[in-house]
């Protein structure tokens, strides 16, 4: 395996990493752009619709269709916002979405993921940045649906950051480490995917991570009957696209985190690595695709003490119970 | 003495903000602002009118005949409700005898509008909670009483199928057994969400205990309808005041307990069983065939007078006062709006609560505007 | 209106072929229609329930005995209206409903003097009581508490603009949800400076419909809160449902 870490930084080194970041790029967007296809469709279906099936065949091209719209549309900037953060906020939320991608091994071998030895916690910290950019944003429009949407983003992210790192501690704890590979190699040699000894923090990560993709029933940020479109409901055109991008990004990049932490990663019989892979993330995003359609939205209040009251304490005990098994038994 | 210096501290201060008038959740034009602390409601002032179109004004240079498509604009999620009420309150006037047939046919179509009207409110009280998925299921089935409607007097939401002294058209054949073939499809389609929205843990948090007011309150700002009735408090005209044939009919008037949000949700889903328990006598008892409009003279006259008399809408009393000179057209026509009456009460429920409290307060209140404003 | 008001205004629209029967029974109620119309009579059920149907079934007895009258076709009204010209027929439940206006008349005065009741008569067939408008809250008030009326729901108010008469009136319909009164009452007041005292102190319930009257009527209603315009946007000139109101008017310009 070729390792960025062990060659010197020369000219085709640095070129061959602009192109790995373009491909992953391409990949993401191409599964960004089908997310939300499979998201209209699948919903469709529960809720007895058919869905996108206008634009290509089956509707394939509906989401494209979308993207085009949204790329030609004015670059709307309310006149009392914010200018210079209005313009920047899109781009600090996107940038982290984008880049903890890096630490997610696709497969067993990756070319272009980095292998970085501290994965797990690169992912928490790096996605935390996107809140700034959620908060800038929602305050830069001057609007005040904007600015609850962005304070209730920032408390809410913020909370469930933390039963989501503690979370992740558990399976830490199991495979000794925080590079993500390890993990999953971990898992692959013992042949139990930790989702099995990890069932509580399993149900912990679900939980938090569903707040931290801000989908239902955590989806207050953006909760539309009350705050119209919470933190970019000044935004339009290409800047809403970015958020909107981010968002399914991250809920790319937590599938594949999911998938890595919980269900073996690329690891699994027969097929190939990266099929395994994809499958897990799918079920990963239908899993919220599938609560989007069920759910109503929790209440800001509930929320918040849910986090503190109930899954905090949860996922320490996961630790606590981890760390005693693994200590002695 | 205090840790921290006052001036040191962040400052803060109340916020208005302006609900509406263009806003997901104010179900049409409606404005409220709110003064916020935080998320903390500290005020609320309604601000309504931006859909009036003087109803009342109108109906004065128009013949009690034309009002009735009028009245179809105003709460347009049950305008067969608000035919009859008019026709009826003309009809007490002048002591009109209406056939068999005709009265069963309003029976059949009040009742179903009533559900239709009812289920869009499950609908978007879910969709303002937060869950889509109810809001589609429900319009699948308003579908069907809208395309019945639809069959019967060839419009989708304006009916204007009402006429003083009976209906415009009989049933078209074959309609009424799609009535009788539509009362257990629903039936097992309420049983379902009821299976599916009661029992949910998130929506039974963001509405119990919400909003709660007593019979008392709600009879001196007066409500009526299922706003009155979750209080506990058994007040249905249909019962109380019956009207029309509802005194042929064996149903019961659920009442809540304890006068929150989910009360408010829940007796909706019971009155329309108890509504399709009607559809399905008035189907049994309606006689065969008949005349569907009385004899009414082509120039209806009121004699000179005034009358009042309200019946139980989809959303509360719904009443026509009438106050007429002897002349074809009403010397003046007052209409009791129950969504009016009802939404009085909504700063009072507001102060203290938080923003997400304001959508399910005021989406329990069950308002259509076209009602309100008038 | 009155009851005395009403009998003109029933003459004159009568079919020609109304006349031909000049034997339709006085209260002009045929056997169905009075059927059909014993639910609206004991709309206020308790009390007056007995009373009202008691009187009402000798008249469908009446009816039932002249079948030349059955078809009633016709509407009531127009048989009312040919028995008008001749006799002035009292509706039973018209004389039932003066009776009971008779009697919130003696628990009004007794309280509040004989001048605060200024008429009594029936609208419909409903109670009514036309109350002088400076006794107009505690009027209401009192019947709300009387322990014999207890008239605890205010279930609708209106205004209407009497330009001809001079004054405009402001009319409720108080229930007892106990007790099953129902009884309409009302106050005037001049149309030039209208002014009726408030009755949010007895029903906050008000607040809205006398908001919607000051702003269509333009009657002050002295001691409400909050009395703003409502349906109308806050510069609107004029009181569109007056009967003189003109939008063209300069004055509303």
């Amino acid at each position: 395996m070729w390792h960025w870490e062990a060659n010197p930084l020369n000219g085709p080194a640095v070129l061959g990493m602009v192109i790995g970041g373009v491909v992953i790029l391409i990949l993401t967007l191409l599964v960004v752009m089908y997310s939300i296809y499979w998201q209209r469709k699948l919903i469709g279906w529960i809720q007895w619709r058919i869905g996108p099936n206008r634009v290509g065949p089956f509707g394939l091209l509906q989401t494209a269709a979308d993207v085009i719209k949204l790329l030609i549309k004015e670059d709307v900037v309310p006149e009392k916002a914010d200018r210079a953060m209005f313009l920047l906020a899109p781009i600090i939320a996107f940038v982290p979405a984008f880049t903890v991608l890096a630490a997610i091994p696709f497969s067993a071998h990756h070319v272009f993921t980095a292998n970085i030895s501290i994965g797990a916690l690169f992912y928490v910290a790096l996605s935390a940045i996107t809140i700034h950019g959620v908060m800038l944003g929602a305050w830069a429009s001057n609007n005040k649906y904007s600015l609850i949407g962005g304070m209730r983003s920032a408390a809410q992210l913020i909370s469930y950051e933390i039963p989501l790192g503690l979370s992740i501690v558990g399976v830490v704890l199991m495979a000794g480490s925080i590079n993500l590979n390890d993990i999953v190699e971990a898992q692959a040699k013992s042949g139990l995917w930790y989702v099995i000894p990890q069932i509580l923090g399993f149900i912990v990560f679900m939980i938090a991570s569903t707040a931290e993709l801000s989908r239902t029933p955590f989806d207050l940020p953006e909760a539309e009957s009350e705050l119209v479109a919470g933190y970019h409901t000044e935004y339009s055109g290409f800047r809403f696209a970015f958020f909107m991008l981010t968002e399914y990004v991250y809920l790319f990049a937590m599938a594949g985190l999911f998938a890595t932490l919980y269900l073996g990663g690329w690891s699994g019989p027969l097929l190939p690595g990266w099929l395994w892979f994809a499958i897990k993330a799918f079920l990963y995003i239908s899993f919220q695709f599938w609560l989007q359609a069920t759910m109503p939205r929790m209440r800001v209040d509930q929320l918040m003490s849910f986090s503190w009251k109930v899954l905090l304490p949860l996922a320490l005990v996961n630790i606590v119970i981890t760390a005693v098994v693994k200590a002695f038994v | 003495m205090s840790l921290i210096d006052e001036k040191d501290q962040v400052r803060t201060e109340e916020m208005l903000l302006n609900v509406g008038p263009q806003h997901p959740s104010t179900h049409g034009v409606f404005r409220l602002v709110v003064k916020i602390s935080g998320e903390t409601i500290i005020d609320a002032e309604p601000v309504i009118g931006y859909l009036h179109r003087g109803t009342e004004k109108l109906a004065e240079d128009l013949q009690y005949t034309q009002i009735i498509p009028y009245t179809d604009r105003l709460d347009y999620l049950a305008a067969m409700l608000n035919n009859y009420a008019l026709c009826h309150t003309v009809e007490e006037a002048l002591g009109l005898e209406i056939p068999e047939r005709a009265e069963y046919l309003r029976v059949i179509a009040m009742e179903l509008n009533r559900i239709a009207s009812h289920l869009l409110f499950i609908g978007t009280y879910l969709l303002d909670l937060g869950a889509m998925s109810p809001f589609l299921y429900v319009f699948a089935e308003r579908e069907r009483i809208i395309q019945l409607f639809n069959e019967l007097c060839g419009a989708r939401l304006t009916y204007n199928y009402m006429r003083i002294g009976g209906v415009k058209w009989d049933a078209p054949p074959g309609w009424l057994d799609k009535v009788r073939a539509f009362v257990p499809h629903m039936r097992e389609q309420l049983k379902m969400y009821d299976d599916l929205i009661t029992g949910n843990e998130i929506f039974l948090n963001r509405v119990r205990g919400i909003g709660v007011y007593d019979t008392e309150t709600a009879l001196a700002y007066g409500m009526s309808g299922i706003n009155l009735r979750s209080t506990g408090f058994d007040w249905d005209l249909r019962r109380k005041k019956p009207y029309s044939i509802y005194d042929r009919f064996d149903f019961e008037i659920p009442v809540g307990k304890n006068g929150d949000c989910f009360d408010r949700y829940y007796l909706h889903l019971l009155e329309m069983r108890e509504s399709l328990k009607i559809v399905e006598q008035a189907l049994d008892q309606i006689p065969e065939s008949g005349p569907v409009l009385g004899k009414v003279p082509k120039l209806i006259r009121v004699p000179a007078g005034e009358y009042y008399s309200g019946i139980e809408g989809a959303r509360g009393e719904l009443g026509f006062y009438i106050v007429s000179d002897g002349k074809d057209k009403p010397y003046r026509m007052k209409i009791r709006k129950p969504s009016f009456l009802n939404l009085q009460l909504l700063p009072k429920l507001l102060r203290g609560q938080n923003m997400a409290n304001l959508i399910a307060i005021l989406g329990a209140v069950d308002i259509v505007l076209g009602e309100v404003d008038a | 209106m009155s009851e005395e008001g009403r009998k003109p205004g029933e003459a004159q629209d009568q079919p020609a072929d109304a006349t031909e029967k000049p034997e339709a029974p006085a209260p002009a109620a045929p056997v169905t229609s009075a059927a059909s119309a014993a639910p609206g009579a004991s709309a206020a059920e308790g009390a007056d329930k007995p009373a009202a149907q008691d009187v009402a079934k000798p008249a469908a007895k009446e009816g039932a005995d002249k079948p030349a009258v059955k078809p009633a076709a016709r509407p009531a009204a127009a048989g009312a209206g040919a028995a008008a010209k001749k006799t002035p027929p009292p509706d039973p439940r018209a004389e039932a409903a003066k009776e009971k206006a008779e009697q919130v008349k003696a628990a009004i005065v007794a309280q509040l003097g004989e001048a605060a009741v200024e008429e009594v008569g029936a609208a419909h067939f409903v109670p009514m009581l036309v109350i002088r408008k400076q006794d107009w809250p505690a009027a209401v008030d009192l019947l709300r508490t009387h322990p014999d009326w207890r008239t605890n729901y205010l279930e609708f108010m209106a205004g209407t603009d009497y330009k001809d008469k001079g004054y405009i009136e402001v009319v409720i319909y108080l229930q007892s949800t106990e007790l099953g009164h129902f009884i309409c009452l009302k106050t005037r007041t001049d149309r030039d400076q209208a002014e009726i005292p408030s009755l949010f102190s007895v029903f906050p319930g008000v607040n809205w419909e006398e908001r919607e009257i000051y702003d269509l009527l333009g009657v002050t209603f002295t001691g409400h809160p909050d009395l703003r315009r409502i349906m109308m946007w806050d510069d609107f000139k004029g009181h569109p449902l007056r009967k003189d109101y003109n939008e063209w008017d300069e004055r509303n310009a």
